[in-house]
């Protein structure tokens, strides 16, 4: 909007002075709400968005609130132990992991406060946040350690204890130690597999019929609803092969699930990979295999680990295939086993379970705790998943020094 | 020889130099490093093909041979499913699983689109980040923590409604229809929020400034400026979370009753065609009609699904270009 009025023109004085305020005065955000019906829609949208997201927030932290009477039952007796095969080494590790959790949550908040403090006290907006050591982080992990390890008869017994059909004060241990276990056992198909496909397709893919076969199989793949790989699984695995409900069949269905997830974003984060890295690197005297291998999967690995987080959070959400091809029970003998072939549920079809056959009487409590460990488990995922995302530049500038050691 | 013939192919990337120096250091070592490299690489493209088309090989061996066995029109349009009496009609796991996906759309993405519209062009700029966390968290709960927390909290007050609409002794409840039109909504709200405030935000910037300078109000540009230009991936987040509500199981099978028959209303149990697979499956013996007739309802599903993706993907190219 011009300020100033034509030179030429000189209107009455009154007239002039009227229309100089006027056109003088700032455009004010104001203006722009438009009429009054507009203002209340407008302002309906916003509630409606707030309500929207406001239950959301209420679920959570709803869920958490009503989980955490089994999350946080510190017992000052040892929990007594079912005499299971390797229950005292995965006691140690929740328990560690319970430790490291909680350690981890007070330094964060401790420097967010700290931070803000500072902030506050030197009026240095840019201040950051302090940082700790080295030797204060090794020092901090160690102890983290030893304290779970001597107190890992001590843990909440809802993570470490087996469930119960029928009476209650059952727990979720071999069901945390399944999701686990399922995890890294899904993790070791994917990854070979699911990067390998996207190097192809990121750098090798030369023959036409082949990408175009390959990307119409991962549109298909991302287009199943999950409980047909769980019919997949369950008419391979339990009826052509007569293996029974096993974690291998579980695990291999879901690396499935996960391919076009795993490969659609490690091929992305592949392709991220600046021209003029591989270039140096090939100016160099490097092959292409030495320059992908070397260069560009170092560069592009934070992607690839962060579509590798995300994986494992559908590994923890996945249920439906998981039914049909792991099977809805523990084991008593085998409940922390690491044999694949032996079948087990996870935390998500322990929640299903219990509320559709369960019958111990204190099935609410139960799924409230399942519920709440899931949810812990799904949050760590994702915030892991989008600090690895952040993380990407730092990495790709590690990757070329280290690129530069290698080759002076 | 071919192996060297395309390995030059390869190189003629960096054309300067000539393929024949770039072999490098010539050791026969790294050249067997690179072929082991590269037939890795090329397997497993291969076993991603090959695991799809066994997958989709088994499905539909043995969905055709419940086809036949049954007949695709008594399987899609029969309204009685009783293994037992050897009676496969699947219009009422059909009708279950497409009305409860639509009521979803209904309840849950048309709320998440204009959450989305107000979010991207109309809230103050400080609360979008933590609204698109909370959003992104939701997005990932898993769908059982959905369909429990719907089972304790949502099954009641819905019962409570159906008692109200209907009478207080009619025979209605809580788990139905209704109920799970809802709970997917709920589930699917997020996902399509998230990826309709990426369309929206990909949207340029110059548009909105020129309809500002129009003098538009900003509800006038935010629904006639910013949303016509994004309806297409908005469209598309509608129709992904189409396909996750028609394929969800558990969550479902928790809150709509498993009655295999036609529901009388909203509030009577009903059956979608996923849940009644994971229910059925377990007692069916395979080989059976009553286990062949399962795979051709996830045939049917799988139909259905296809349908939507390529929907999706018409879309998606017609935007690309």
């Amino acid at each position: 909007m011009p300020a100033t009025l034509p030179e030429g023109s000189t209107p009455p004085n009154e007239a002039n002075e009227a229309n100089e305020a006027r056109v003088r005065a700032p455009l004010r955000k104001a203006d722009r709400k438009g009429r009054r019906v507009e203002v209340v829609l407008a302002r309906g949208l916003a509630t409606m968005a707030a309500l929207l997201a406001g239950a959301y927030v209420a679920g959570l932290v709803h869920l958490l609130m009503r989980g955490s009477s089994k999350l946080l039952a510190v017992s000052s007796t040892p929990v007594p132990r079912a005499g299971v095969e390797n229950e005292s080494v995965v006691r140690g590790f929740v328990s560690v992991a319970v430790f490291a959790l909680l350690a981890w949550a007070v330094i964060a908040t401790g420097r967010m406060v700290v931070g803000r403090v500072t902030r506050m006290r030197t009026a240095d907006e840019n201040a950051a946040d302090p940082k700790l050591g080295g030797w204060a982080i090794a020092a901090i992990a160690g102890a983290v350690v030893a304290v779970g390890i001597v107190l890992r008869d001590h843990v909440p017994s809802f993570l470490v204890t087996l469930p119960s059909e029928t009476t209650a004060g059952g727990g979720v241990g071999p069901e945390i130690f399944n999701t686990l276990y399922f995890a890294v056992l899904s993790t070791a198909v994917t990854l070979p597999i699911g990067v390998g496909a996207a190097v192809y397709m990121a750098r090798f893919a030369r023959s036409k019929p082949m990408v175009g076969a390959l990307r119409t199989a991962l549109d298909t793949l991302a287009s199943l609803p999950s409980i047909v790989y769980g019919l997949f699984g369950f008419l391979v695995f339990v009826v052509q092969m007569q293996a029974g409900y096993s974690l291998f069949a579980g695990a291999f269905v879901l690396a499935l699930l996960n391919l076009p997830l795993v490969v659609g974003i490690s091929e992305e984060s592949l392709r991220a990979v600046p021209q003029e890295v591989e270039d140096a690197s090939i100016a160099l005297g490097a092959t292409r295999v030495q320059t992908t291998l070397r260069v560009t999967l170092p560069y592009a690995w934070p992607g690839i680990l962060s579509a590798l987080v995300l994986s494992v959070g559908r590994v923890f959400a996945e249920s439906a295939p998981l039914i049909m091809t792991a099977g809805t029970t523990i084991s008593r003998g085998s409940a922390y086993s690491l044999n694949p072939f032996r079948g087990g549920e996870t935390l998500a079809v322990h929640l299903w379970y219990v509320n559709s056959s369960g019958l111990s009487p204190d099935k609410a409590d139960v799924s409230a705790g399942t519920a709440a460990v899931l949810v812990v488990l799904i949050f760590l995922t994702n915030l892991g998943a989008s600090r690895l995302a952040r993380f990407g530049g730092a990495m790709g500038n590690k990757a070329t020094s280290r690129l530069g050691k290698a080759t002076r | 020889m071919t192996m060297r013939a395309t390995f030059a192919e390869e190189s003629a990337r960096s054309r300067s130099i000539a393929p024949s120096a770039r072999r490098g250091s010539g050791a026969a070592g790294v050249r067997w490093g690179d072929m082991l490299a590269r037939g890795f690489v090329i397997t497993c493209a291969g076993v991603v093909v090959l695991a799809t088309a066994t997958m989709i090989a088994f499905l539909a061996q043995t969905g055709i041979k419940g086809l036949t066995e049954v007949g695709l029109w008594p399987l899609l349009h029969g309204t009685k499913w009783k293994p037992e009496a050897d009676s496969f009609g699947g219009f009422a796991l059909l009708s279950g699983t497409l009305v409860s996906a639509s009521g979803a759309v209904l309840f849950g993405a048309v709320p998440a689109v204009l959450a989305a519209v107000w979010l991207s062009e109309l809230s103050p700029k400080m609360i979008r980040t933590p609204f698109r966390r909370v959003m992104e968290i939701a997005a990932a709960v898993p769908s059982v923590v959905y369909g429990w927390l719907a089972l304790v909290y949502l099954v009641p007050i819905m019962e409570h409604v159906a008692h109200r609409l209907y009478g207080a002794d009619a025979a209605v409840g809580g788990e139905g229809l209704a109920s799970s039109a809802i709970l997917l909504g709920i589930m699917i709200a997020p996902t399509v929020l998230l990826l309709s405030l990426d369309a929206l935000s990909r949207v340029p910037a110059e548009l909105r400034q020129g309809s500002a300078a129009l003098g538009a109000s900003e509800m006038q540009t935010a629904f006639r400026v910013a949303l016509p230009g994004a309806w297409r991936g908005i469209l598309i987040a509608v129709f992904f979370g189409l396909a996750r509500a028609a394929g969800e199981t558990m969550a479902v099978q928790m809150v709509i009753g498993g009655a295999r028959k036609l529901p009388d209303n909203l509030f009577t149990p009903t059956t979608t065609i996923s849940t009644q697979i994971v229910m059925d499956m377990q007692n069916a013996s395979p080989g059976t009609t009553a286990s062949n007739a399962l795979y051709s309802m996830a045939l049917v599903l799988l139909v259905v699904s296809v349908i939507i993706v390529l929907a999706t993907r018409l879309l998606s190219r017609q935007t690309a270009t």
